[in-house]
């Protein structure tokens, strides 16, 4: 079986040695060092591991590296850094929308894809897409508003 | 290259990172005197002092580089509650020193002082003063090199934003970068005692609070903008040359013993190494995570294993653990120490006057920390030398315990702290180092470590069940005459290490401390009596989870109150303020209540007819609650509004309003954090959680198993007052206090809302409906 794959990750073609059936998640981490995504359950049920694929926030964890194939793979990383942070992460900074902070990657990515496709969403339409990621810490009042504000700025 | 710096090269920390993670350097190195940084890089791993810098030398809390930045050195940790922020304000407010420009090492053995674990809201509490005796020192230091300097005395000096002046002649200014042109701060500044009970620095003067610019202002945390890029490094994130991935096998059964382990197929997976197989320890380690995870896998390690020989590794049929539906009858009858806490007049002589008796059992289930991330830890043991990467909340007490379980020299081993996901007092964090030090121990190479889910719910150790039992008594003016309040509390505290019980030698470090009857009795009962029993372990291993039993012993204490105030016919404001005589509790009590707008009525009034019983209109039934407590001299008291749903028992929290006296605040905003923070976790543990678990381990092994509260189901709004925080009070601390009153908050307000007193968390839909048709 193929051990190579050439992944699209954060605009540019990246290519990683992986066994075929293992989670895309560990490629961005141990093969690309791209830690943003995080390891939370490999179940696909908190979230920590998050990744926009297509437009579409995904759970890295159980996505195969085969089953990725061509499809535009965006990473926390992919949006901004600490000099230059996009407006979602701006807003969640603006807000200080974290405790251990653990758990963000999976909100702003699946901020973003909301935000993408609902560019001005209601607070249901934002606790419905973040619905499937877990924060322990408790810091949903301020991850709301964070994506609230960025919303507002355009983001 | 040193091995900090590969691991920050590997680690992928920025430039700005690797400076100050070289500053740290330079004090180490400078231990032995070495000018050049490269001559002492190689001098490195082998050579220098693996031992923790003496608390009485200044250099210990403080370097300050020729670029007029400067680093705190504290042996304390960030576990997401924002103390690393709180700490350097309290540093620069004393140092005169930019915030922006402070840097915090923090945890690392060789690189700080050991001030005890960060657990037990006690971090700014105990640490802070060390912090700003320390620095208000190295500002006097600075004073001394500048008058020097300048050539005149010390008092025609004065410090502000890094630099000191000569004073009326601002021509003559220089940074303290300058002054100190990057020596050591080798200056000694004595100090005592030791953790939490040390004084540093006992005779310098410290500012006078009513000055300070940065302590007490709300200030962005240090930490987060590296969170919200992907380039914080955690110890997740962490990376060492020619490491391994290393994954456990536990039992099936949590006592049992490993029969035997058929290591069929594992050559085929790619990256395989070995089992690491050691009386009933057993791991595999692997070149790639995924190869350790498949070895693993075929050994036993999954989501749903089917029995103890389901895996290629085969246990003993063990079935231990007590019965989860009887647990609490286990807690009343394992052995223990009896405690008082409150005996006052006679509970027995004061029944004969009373118009009303009230008697209510609480109990409360085993629940978990919960980290998102699962622990994980590296650890590279040579012979008799061993460095850990470790986020433990208590690192400098790790070392010591690895030092043990390892069974090799203190002075031979290092833990470097990275943060980890939050832990809310002692989740696997310490027990994933000790699984990483056996594994490298036997493979000769670095090991990372990493819990799978259904180990973290598994085997983190878990807050334990606590079952209460309570009696009250009401004259004929609605007074309480009597209050008897009985709690069995388990150990919250068992310091076993999972890994050390698994290679057969379980008392090479840790202790199974006894119950305490978490409780601040605080009403003024006339008869009174309070009182714990604490025992030891119950089934399974536990240890402090937020609040420790205090969150339980406060649900318990607050809803009986409420109880007694319903009978009386009462306001559950005014009931509690009539038996209360502490200011600072009647003061978060008005505060909260003014912020609500609570008006007084009767418990239950809030219906048309006053009854609380279901008005008729099929609507979903609305209540208000409230609760205090006084936990370590923090006093928090809560309101809370909720929407019961009669048709299916769904609780929906509204408006949540927090009072908070905690004292000195250093960052409100930080603060507000960690007070919405507890607000929501101690719902989730009130509505959600609780340990499930059959005769052979832990049922609850995933999120689907233990559910925590989803964003749909958070609060509208929470409203936080802080009261007393200014600079003339003392820091109490404020990283737990505020989980205390939710349950009895959430009960409280169901009873207001339908008439039904739950009385068992967690407060799942099916129970509040059996408590409706009761």
């Amino acid at each position: 079986m193929p051990r190579n794959f050439t992944l699209n990750v954060n605009g540019a073609a990246r290519t990683v040695d992986a066994d075929p059936g293992s989670p895309l998640l560990y490629a961005l981490r141990d093969n690309l060092g791209l830690h943003g995504p995080k390891f939370g359950c490999g179940l696909g049920e908190c979230g920590a591991c998050t990744v926009v694929m297509n437009g579409n926030a995904i759970r890295s964890c159980v996505t195969p590296v085969s089953a990725v194939g061509n499809a535009m793979i965006t990473t926390l990383e992919g949006l901004g850094s600490i000099d230059n942070p996009h407006p979602l992460q701006k807003a969640f900074i603006e807000e200080q929308a974290a405790q251990c902070g653990y758990c963000i990657n999976g909100m702003i990515m699946s901020a973003k894809a909301l935000l993408d496709r609902t560019p001005h969403p209601s607070r249901d339409d934002i606790t419905l897409a973040l619905d499937g990621n877990l924060c322990r810490c408790g810091t949903h009042m301020r991850i709301l508003r964070a994506i609230e504000r960025a919303a507002r700025q355009g983001a | 290259m040193s091995g900090r710096e590969m691991e920050c090269a590997a680690a992928g920390l920025g430039r700005r990172d690797f400076l100050h993670a070289s500053g740290g350097l330079v004090i180490a190195f400078s231990l032995f005197g070495a000018a050049d940084a490269t001559l002492a890089e190689t001098a490195d791993a082998a050579t220098r002092s693996l031992a923790p810098p003496p608390a009485g030398r200044l250099y210990a809390w403080l370097a300050v580089h020729p670029d007029n930045t400067a680093t705190l050195f504290t042996g304390k940790v960030e576990t997401g509650t924002g103390v690393a922020t709180a700490l350097a304000q309290i540093a620069a407010e004393e140092l005169d020193f930019p915030l922006d420009r402070l840097d915090v090492v923090m945890g690392t053995t060789s690189e700080t002082v050991d001030q005890g674990p960060s657990y037990g809201s006690r971090t700014i509490r105990y640490a802070g003063p060390q912090i700003r005796h320390a620095a208000a020192a190295g500002r006097e230091a600075l004073l001394g090199l500048a008058a020097a300097h300048f050539q005149v005395s010390a008092n025609q000096l004065a410090t502000g934003d890094g630099a000191i002046s000569v004073a009326g002649k601002p021509d003559r200014t220089i940074t303290y970068g300058r002054l100190v042109d990057g020596n050591r701060l080798n200056i000694e500044i004595g100090a005592s005692g030791e953790r939490f009970a040390m004084h540093v620095a006992p005779n310098v003067r410290t500012k006078d609070p009513s000055t300070y610019r940065i302590v007490g202002r709300p200030v962005r945390r240090k930490d987060i903008p590296g969170k919200m890029t992907g380039q914080f490094t955690y110890v997740q994130d962490v990376r060492i040359p020619g490491m391994l991935h290393g994954r456990v096998v536990r039992p099936y059964g949590v006592g049992a013993t490993l029969a035997s382990v058929d290591e069929t197929g594992l050559k085929d997976i790619p990256g395989f190494v070995r089992v690491v197989r050691r009386d009933n320890f057993l791991g595999v380690v692997a070149e790639t995570e995924w190869g350790a995870i498949q070895a693993a896998a075929k050994l036993g390690s999954t989501l749903d294993p089917s029995g103890p020989d389901a895996g290629q590794a085969k246990w003993s049929r063990w079935e231990g653990l007590p019965e989860m539906e009887r647990i609490w009858e286990t807690v009343r009858k394992t052995a223990g120490r009896n405690s008082t806490v409150a005996s006052r007049g006679s509970v027995e002589a004061a029944l004969s006057n009373a118009v009303r008796t009230l008697k209510a059992t609480y109990r409360t289930p085993f629940q978990m920390h919960g980290s998102i991330g699962p622990s994980c830890a590296i650890a590279d043991v040579q012979g008799d030398r061993a460095t850990f990467w470790s986020g433990t909340q208590m690192p400098h007490q790790t070392r010591h315990d690895m030092a043990k379980l390892l069974g090799i020299p203190l002075e031979k081993t290092e833990l470097r702290w990275f943060e980890a996901s939050g832990g809310y007092g002692r989740n696997g964090l310490d027990h994933a180092v000790a699984d990483a030090a056996v594994m490298s121990q036997a493979a000769g190479r670095p090991v990372r470590v990493q819990w799978m889910r259904w180990d973290e719910h598994g085997w983190e150790p878990k807050g334990p069940p606590i079952v209460q039992d309570l009696l009250g008594a009401l004259d004929k003016n609605g007074r309480v005459i009597a209050w008897r309040h009985h709690m069995w509390v388990p150990t919250t505290g068992d310091t076993h290490l999972i890994a050390a019980e698994l290679i057969g030698k379980p008392d090479v470090t840790g202790a199974t401390g006894l119950g305490r009857p978490a409780v601040t009795y605080a009403y003024r009962f006339a008869n009174a009596d309070v009182a714990g029993h604490g025992e030891g372990r119950v089934g399974l291993l536990t240890a402090w989870l937020r609040s420790p039993a205090q969150f339980e012993t406060t649900f318990a204490m607050e809803s009986f109150i409420d109880e007694l105030a319903a009978a009386a016919g009462q306001d559950a404001l005014q009931f509690r303020l009539a038996h209360l005589e502490d200011p600072r509790a009647i003061g978060v009590l008005k505060a909260a209540a003014g912020k609500y707008g609570w008006e007084s009525r009767p418990i239950g009034a809030g219906k048309p007819d006053g009854s609380g019983k279901p008005d008729g209109s099929g609507k979903p039934a609305r209540g208000r609650g409230i609760a205090w407590v006084n936990r370590d001299d923090v006093r928090v008291a809560t309101i809370a509004d909720v929407t019961v749903d009669r048709s299916n028992g769904a609780i929906k929290v509204g408006r949540v309003v927090v009072a908070h006296d905690c004292g000195l605040v250093v960052n409100p905003d930080g603060l507000r954090n960690q007070v919405e923070g507890n607000v929501i976790q101690s719902l989730s543990r009130t509505l959600h959680e609780e340990v499930a678990f059959d005769r052979a381990h832990v049922t609850s092994r995933d999120w689907m198993g233990y559910p925590i509260l989803r964003f749909t189901e958070i609060p509208d709004s929470i409203d936080v007052v802080l009261v007393n925080s200014g600079p003339e009070y003392p820091a109490y601390g404020a990283g737990e206090p505020a989980t205390c009153p939710t349950a009895a908050v959430i009960g409280n307000a169901i009873f207001d809302a339908i008439g039904a007193r739950l009385r068992q968390t967690p407060f799942r839909p099916e129970r509040v409906k059996a408590a409706i048709n009761a």
